[in-house]
């Protein structure tokens, strides 16, 4: 019995925070209509989430990068096709290694700070002071945010398909001394434009996913700064299951509907 | 720990029987309890509310007339659900029971627009003023008018001004400034500030002194009262600051375990001879507020309560604020 109601008191908590982000999440949408009036907020996060995670993206992704072509290269010589290096390393890195970085990232870096930061602003009571001047929190704290994630991690995705690469191509050239040329090549002659657009396209609704779980925790924290650690902590591990789900739901809807299609 | 009522049947309180025991006529027996002025048409009522979070019951039947221009405490100890009820005064709460009126109209049942408006009437004074962190004292106080009326820029400095003049803050040495750089008492006071820019009729302070040093309450005080005089606001201040009660108030309700046990202008509420009020008041450590915490030695002799009103100038075991 005791299981049993445990059990379904888990579900049912468990559904009822799920459907609360949801909600939080198509309220957030719908408060885009009203984006002008948020304009400063929005270029706020755009710098703390975009140009703060600028460097240290472009680190982790040129090292992986760097490593990947490590390991494979070795392997690829010793079979003799050391040409298909840039192909793999660039397929990896549109396909998954880039979108995934920049979540991780964001997640890390800006998602636990905007948890911690509206789960302070929750329990200093901001939160209720700005639905008593009739401000609507999802309109002003939780939108920008949202956009903000929506329009940087693209762009971050980018960066690290482009700086990983560029890793990899700089080992290549380094250890094994093929031309960067043959990489870039190589890299091409496999790449297609789906691989680059499902990468960026992963990243949107991995920044969907980020800003929402992070505001949803953010505001329904409780308990003072006991509750704002909590918030973040669950911020980060919620943000790094739900990615890694929604990237194999939309891997495998990419390989078995979208590319047949397109090719 | 918790033990039995004993004696039921007799009118006078006991040290043997928690307050939670006594039932809610005994818990009024002998008291003026004084919901209403007769005459006088309420602002906002309060009829009979209940309210609980899961098994436990915060609000256990509130019943109170609050009138236009008036500056109404409502003092209670920690726990005591005065949050709860102020909450339910900004209309971020509903009860479970029972209802709360505005001019006639329950707040639970009103549209997004009637709420919008009936919040656009009332300013609120956070515990610990809830500005921004983000945001500079401008950018705090010109809020609501920048976001909920759309105000052009230069309206917005001039009001906000305007506002840090009226408590007393020098405008244009920290109209540019982060909370974080400002004082706990400049704090507060930028948070009545940021209360009274849309010139409310209503204004909720929550537990406006808390924290502050001596000098800075009686500003507050002192503000309170100012801000009663030149804007003729209705002012709802919850508290547990005797000092600050007594100073600023018009009527008092006195708010114990979800249930007003007094309700009253000063005079009656310091004559009022309810044994938790009494204790209250004295800043006594025995008595139904700490019955059941003591540790032993100090619970072995307890001071009957509740056949012993004392007035509240006599002699107490700390010293506490008193009226």
């Amino acid at each position: 019995m005791s299981v049993l109601a445990a059990t379904g008191r888990a579900i049912i908590t468990r559904s009822a925070v799920t459907g609360r982000a949801i909600l939080l999440l198509v309220h957030g949408l719908l408060a885009l209509r009203h984006v002008r009036r948020s304009i400063p907020q929005v270029i706020r996060h755009l710098d703390m989430a975009g140009y703060g995670s600028i460097l240290v993206l472009s680190l982790i992704a040129g090292l992986t990068g760097m490593i990947m072509a490590v390991q494979t290269g070795s392997e690829l010589q010793r079979f003799g096709v050391l040409d298909n290096l840039g192909a793999i390393i660039g397929a990896t890195f549109c396909r998954e290694m880039g979108p995934i970085w920049a979540a991780v990232i964001v997640l890390a870096r800006v998602g636990a700070s905007m948890a911690a930061e509206l789960g302070t602003m929750a329990v200093n009571e901001e939160v209720d002071a700005l639905r008593v001047m009739s401000i609507d929190p999802v309109r002003y704290l939780v939108m920008p945010r949202l956009l903000a994630l929506m329009i940087v991690m693209p762009l971050l995705t980018t960066i690290a398909d482009v700086v990983g690469i560029a890793g990899g191509a700089l080992i290549t050239k380094s250890m094994f001394g093929q031309p960067i040329q043959v990489f870039m090549d190589s890299a091409q002659g496999l790449l297609q434009g789906l691989d680059f657009y499902s990468g960026l396209a992963k990243s949107w609704v991995f920044a969907l996913i980020i800003g929402t779980i992070a505001c949803d925790q953010g505001l329904a924290t409780q308990n003072g700064a006991e509750g704002v650690g909590r918030s973040t902590t669950t911020t980060v591990v919620l943000s790094v299951v739900f990615v890694l789900l929604a990237d194999l739901v939309m891997t495998s809807f990419i390989q078995i509907v979208v590319k047949p299609l397109v090719t | 720990m918790r033990r039995a009522a004993t004696n039921p049947g007799t009118d006078k309180y006991t040290q043997h029987q928690l307050i939670e025991d006594w039932p809610a006529d005994r818990l009024e027996a002998g008291v003026p309890l004084a919901p209403t002025l007769p005459g006088k048409a309420p602002l906002i009522e309060i009829r009979a509310i209940k309210k609980a979070f899961g098994a436990r019951r915060i609000l256990r039947g509130i019943d109170a007339d609050i009138y236009k221009g008036e500056t109404f405490v409502i003092l209670g100890g920690s726990g005591s659900g005065k949050t709860t009820l102020i909450k339910h005064l900004m209309a971020m709460l509903t009860p479970d029971s029972g209802t709360v009126a505005i001019d006639g109209q329950d707040m639970a049942r009103f549209t997004p627009e009637q709420l919008a408006a009936y919040r656009r009437r009332m300013g609120v004074v956070f515990q610990n003023a809830a500005l921004l962190n983000s945001l500079t004292v401008l950018e705090n106080v010109g809020l609501p008018l920048i976001e909920v009326d759309h105000c052009p820029p230069d309206e917005v400095q001039t009001r906000v001004t305007e506002a840090l003049r009226q408590v007393f803050l020098p405008a244009d040495e920290i109209l540019h400034l982060k909370p974080a750089s400002l004082s706990g008492g400049m704090r507060k006071r930028v948070g009545i500030a940021r209360a009274i820019i849309q010139r409310p009729e209503i204004i909720l302070y929550d537990e406006p002194t808390t924290g502050l040093d001596p000098v800075t309450v009686s500003g507050v005080n002192e503000l309170t009262l100012e801000l009663q005089k030149t804007m003729g606001v209705t002012s709802i201040v919850i508290t547990h600051d005797l000092d600050a009660a007594f100073t600023i108030a018009d009527r008092i309700a006195v708010l114990y375990k979800g249930r007003f046990i007094a309700l009253g202008d000063k005079e009656q509420i310091r004559t009022n001879p309810h044994p938790v009020l009494r204790q209250l008041l004295t800043g006594s450590t025995r008595g139904p507020l700490t019955e059941g915490y003591l540790a032993p030695a100090a619970a072995a002799s307890p001071v009957p309560v509740g056949v012993m009103p004392r007035p509240a100038t006599e002699s107490s075991t700390t010293s506490g604020n008193r009226p």
